[in-house]
């Protein structure tokens, strides 16, 4: 049985967006259970990527399509775990703020969210405060991720935190944020709940938040 | 005996090529092939019918932009009034950047959010005395030819920081200047105080003091406040930088040529731009090129892929004729240390012998987050080094000198030679920080490292006094300008301090 498992691992690991899926329809047709396949098969090999990558023996492309393998896995099993009212993975709202194109490094966090089981969803950049609360009601995300490349288009950051606030949905979301001009620092300024260094941190401080990391 | 030798002493400059001819023209069809068939997407209405009433396809417009594609011809209609030659002076004329094929200045980078604290060696938000004092150091260096802030002015108000910026820097430095802005009405301060500067509107057309910063996103988009400023000068004369920074593996293909492909399919639109706005408006088109760290995610100033494409980029607009922004002197070092020095000297070396034009960066750190003036004074010595090889070997019967050794002959010596005597200060290259003692003599000075003797000669220059070079009265004229702006912009600010 748990032959399936580690081979659905594997394919994780190689990148094999083929066969991956067709193992996890293989492993369901076998009877297991769809929240097994996630934990022993899907973030077991995810995990195993981190590992790999921290040690510099797998590099951003090779993770990402790993990351990618693994979702088309998991959304075979979307169905199944909603069914079951398994655990919830998490919803991320991404978006780079009012005033900045720059998105490269928002992409990046959200694909390695991605694979760390998170449902993303980005609305993409230059967005404007309004725009990130009707995001909240619309998508009712656990997480709010806002990046920034700019030091003038961070005060963007605060501004939207505050109309968080004022539209009341501060308390429903937790905020993180990062770029290359933000650090700790700053986030901790503006009330913010997080902050990622790189898309890596990104991930996993989305993890922590939402209290599976 | 008499022969002919007409050119036989020129070409003393040794030559570093990346690309031949033809590839420089495949490249240079493929980009047309991009901005025809791919197009750029524009975020700017204004823009967008500049281009269209220029002959441009405008197809999937939204709300906020259009994919513009450029046909063939308008690049060639473009390229024939885009200048070949870019002067920017500095505001008492005593400096002058004349940008054209193979002639090289260096200086600094901008708008580094941190700085490394030149006495306390920690790395911090940096302030407007920080971009002042940086400014002062770039005046010091003899082969530092242009300035950019190497820092923000992150103790001003954030939204309006450009003018404070400018003024930190006209503070510190009478060279000329590569600016950058918040948006027009940025420009548009910083050219009332360089109004101030140098007089009024006529001295400026004399000689811009300074050129502006500009920089769509890669891959392939201009964004409104690209775009509004690159029409805001062409209409106000101001040369500008138009450079995007494509990623290798992120925001360009990975496979250099790729890269070289599509930054020049950026700058071309710029530079189609800004023509149909008013032909002859100066622009001076290049990019930060490079590879993003596949384990770091970090944009590579270091690695010999930046060097590389940098130096190929140059090849293409020397054949385009059209001055050059290049990059060099800088580090993915956090601090100036060993790594710093050796990945700087390399960018420098490759970036003299190609001949790129206005070569900047000098002085950043930690990809672009950090400015460094160590990094700054030793590159300022690594650049002169260059320099002297730049000047190559001439080959004449004087530098030959066979008489000379006829006389010296077999076993003899040089030392005393009256050819020696007057030759040797202006053949042979001299140190400054460069130690070259002998064991025992370095060893009685302190047996310093060479980032001891950079530091102490930073802190030195830090520490020289010098004539202020704004009077008192054009300081608080200059100034007003920047209170101004902030007052308009206060409500953008956070009502809270933001760093420091």
């Amino acid at each position: 049985m748990s032959q399936i498992l580690e081979q659905i691992a594997t394919g994780i690991i190689k990148g094999d967006l083929q066969g991956v899926p067709q193992l996890v329809q293989k492993a369901l047709d076998e009877g297991l259970d769809a929240q097994q396949i996630v934990q022993n098969g899907l973030i077991v090999g995810m995990g195993e990527v981190g590992k790999r990558f921290k040690v510099g023996e797998m590099f951003i492309p090779e993770v990402l399509l790993s990351a990618k393998t693994m979702h088309s896995g998991q959304e075979l099993l979307r169905p199944l775990l909603a069914e079951s009212g398994a655990a919830h993975y998490g919803k991320i709202l991404m978006g780079t703020v009012k005033g900045d194109l720059h998105d490269i490094g928002k992409n990046l966090v959200g694909m390695m969210c991605e694979g760390a089981g998170f449902d993303v969803i980005d609305l993409g950049f230059d967005l404007e405060p309004e725009v990130f609360i009707e995001g909240i009601k619309t998508h009712q995300p656990d997480i709010v991720g806002m990046s920034a490349l700019l030091t003038t288009t961070m005060r963007a950051m605060g501004h939207t935190i505050k109309a968080m606030e004022e539209a009341g949905l501060r308390d429903k979301v937790k905020v993180m944020v990062g770029g290359a001009p933000v650090d700790a620092d700053f986030a901790d300024r503006i009330g913010a709940d997080g902050y990622g260094h790189n898309a890596v941190s990104g991930a996993d401080t989305a993890k922590k938040l939402l209290g599976t990391g | 005996m008499m022969v002919n030798r007409n050119n036989y002493d020129v070409n003393a400059t040794p030559l570093f090529q990346v690309l031949t001819e033809d590839q420089i023209e495949a490249i240079y069809y493929a980009a047309l092939s991009v901005l025809y068939e791919t197009g750029v997407r524009v975020y700017d209405k204004e823009g967008v019918d500049v281009a269209h009433a220029g002959g441009a396809i405008v197809e999937e417009t939204t709300e906020r932009s259009s994919l513009v594609k450029v046909p063939h011809y308008m690049v060639d209609k473009a390229r024939a009034t885009v200048p070949s030659k870019v002067v920017v002076i500095g505001p008492d004329r005593q400096y002058k950047m004349e940008l054209y094929k193979n002639q090289i200045y260096y200086g600094g980078g901008s708008d580094t959010p941190f700085t490394i604290d030149p006495y306390t060696g920690q790395r911090r938000r940096s302030t407007y005395n920080d971009v002042k004092n940086f400014a002062r150091i770039g005046q010091a260096l003899p082969n530092y030819d242009f300035h950019m802030s190497l820092g923000i002015t992150q103790d001003t108000a954030v939204g309006t920081y450009d003018r404070w910026q400018y003024l930190a820097m006209l503070e510190g430095i009478s060279k000329p200047i590569n600016i950058t802005a918040v948006d027009i009405e940025g420009v548009r301060d910083q050219l009332e105080m360089a109004y101030i500067r140098v007089g009024g509107k006529e001295e400026w057309k004399k000689g811009p003091i300074f050129s502006l910063y500009i920089e769509p996103v890669s891959p392939l988009s201009h964004s409104q406040e690209v775009i509004q400023k690159l029409l805001f000068c062409c209409d106000n004369d101001i040369p500008f930088v138009y450079t995007p920074c494509p990623l290798a593996g992120a925001t360009a293909p990975t496979t250099l040529a790729g890269l070289l492909v599509q930054a020049l399919a950026e700058s071309l639109f710029g530079i189609v731009l800004s023509q149909l706005r008013k032909p002859g408006s100066q622009l001076i088109i290049g990019g930060l090129m490079s590879n993003m760290d596949m384990l770091s995610t970090i944009y590579c100033y270091g690695s010999p892929e930046m060097a590389l494409l940098s130096a190929g980029y140059t090849d293409i607009t020397k054949w385009l004729r059209v001055p050059e922004y290049e990059t060099a002197g800088c580090s993915d070092a956090k601090i100036f240390d060993e790594q710093s020095a050796m990945e700087g000297a390399i960018n420098i070396a490759t970036a003299g012998l190609i001949g790129g034009n206005m070569i900047h960066d000098v002085g950043y750190l930690d990809s672009g987050l950090t400015s460094s003036m160590e990094q700054m004074v030793a590159s300022n010595e690594v650049i002169d080094m260059i320099k002297r090889i730049l000047r190559g070997i001439p080959v004449t019967p004087e530098t030959m000198a066979l008489d000379v050794m006829e006389q010296v002959g077999p076993g003899g010596h040089f030392m005393e030679h009256d050819h020696t005597y007057e030759r040797f200060k202006t053949e042979i290259w001299r140190p400054q920080l460069i130690d070259r003692q002998n064991w025992e003599n370095w060893n009685m000075a302190g047996a310093k490292r060479y980032g001891e003797r950079v530091h102490e000669r930073v802190i030195e220059i830090l520490e020289t006094e010098t004539e202020p070079l704004l009077e008192d009265a054009m300081f608080k004229e200059m100034r007003r300008i920047c209170e101004l702006a902030d007052a308009r912009h206060k409500s953008e600010e956070l009502d809270m301090k933001m760093f420091v």
